[in-house]
């Protein structure tokens, strides 16, 4: 119940943020991807608020999408869902981190 | 004996006529690129942050402004627009919105692929044409 909620929650969030992340990014920006051009964007705030959302609810969704495929074929135990439920928890944890990393330089930069 | 087992293995072969079992097919496939590709995402653009002065970070938008990444991303356009889209449908069905015009709405969403896409594949084939851009700089954004 709550992971189907936040699947659609995170649904909305996703392509509000990807349409923002991908016009200012790709669209406007394209060929002159890199480390001032993305700088200089991220400086205004907004768009490295749009970029952590969309990390947060890109793995979720994702994570708990790849979750629901596995629990038609595969995960057909308590025990089993738990794990993987588990597993993924920590894999996406560990991806919003690198995540985070990787935009810690132009947090106010 | 000799039919019977052929008969039960095609029960709901039927449906694949019906156009909500390939839209489902293909949000599942398309879904599935995408949860790979968010990983690559994530690893490939923050590992370009190892190194110093954003040296390894512009090496890796170089690698990936190249023309055979700007052609996949073309494909991967394709994927997210199409999950994006009937996973709008999807909602407004959660909502009992056009449930009674199912049809109509999955072509509308599908009509908007098209059009987003169009708008996509001209910044990309312009790019790819001219080297630069066709709004770059536009709206006041900085580039």
């Amino acid at each position: 119940m709550w992971a189907w909620l936040f699947q659609r929650i995170t649904a909305i969030l996703l392509i509000v943020c990807l349409a923002i992340h991908l016009t200012f990014t790709h669209l406007l920006n394209i060929g002159d991807l890199g480390y001032d051009n993305v700088a200089d964007r991220l400086a205004h705030g907004g768009l490295t608020a749009v970029d952590i959302i969309l990390l947060a609810a890109g793995i979720y969704h994702a994570l708990n999408g790849l979750r629901m495929v596995l629990m038609d074929y595969w995960l057909t135990s308590r025990t089993r869902a738990l794990a993987v439920t588990i597993v993924l928890w920590v894999v996406g944890i560990a991806f919003l981190v690198y995540g985070i990393w990787g935009l810690w330089p132009w947090i106010g930069y | 004996m000799s039919k019977k087992p052929r008969e039960t293995a095609n029960v709901g072969a039927g449906l694949w006529k019906a156009t909500g079992m390939w839209a489902w097919l293909l949000f599942r496939i398309s879904g599935l690129i995408l949860v790979f590709y968010l990983g690559a995402h994530i690893i490939i653009i923050s590992t370009g942050q190892f190194g110093t002065g954003g040296g390894t970070f512009d090496n890796v938008m170089d690698f990936l402004e190249h023309p055979v990444a700007i052609v996949l991303d073309i494909a991967l356009v394709v994927a997210v627009l199409y999950h994006a889209l009937n996973g709008v449908r999807i909602i407004l069905m959660d909502f009992g919105v056009g449930i009674h015009r199912h049809k109509l709405v999955f072509w509308s969403a599908m009509a908007v692929v098209v059009i987003c896409f169009v708008i996509f594949a001209y910044v990309a084939f312009s790019y790819l044409a001219n080297d630069v851009g066709p709004w770059n700089g536009a709206l006041g954004v900085v580039s």
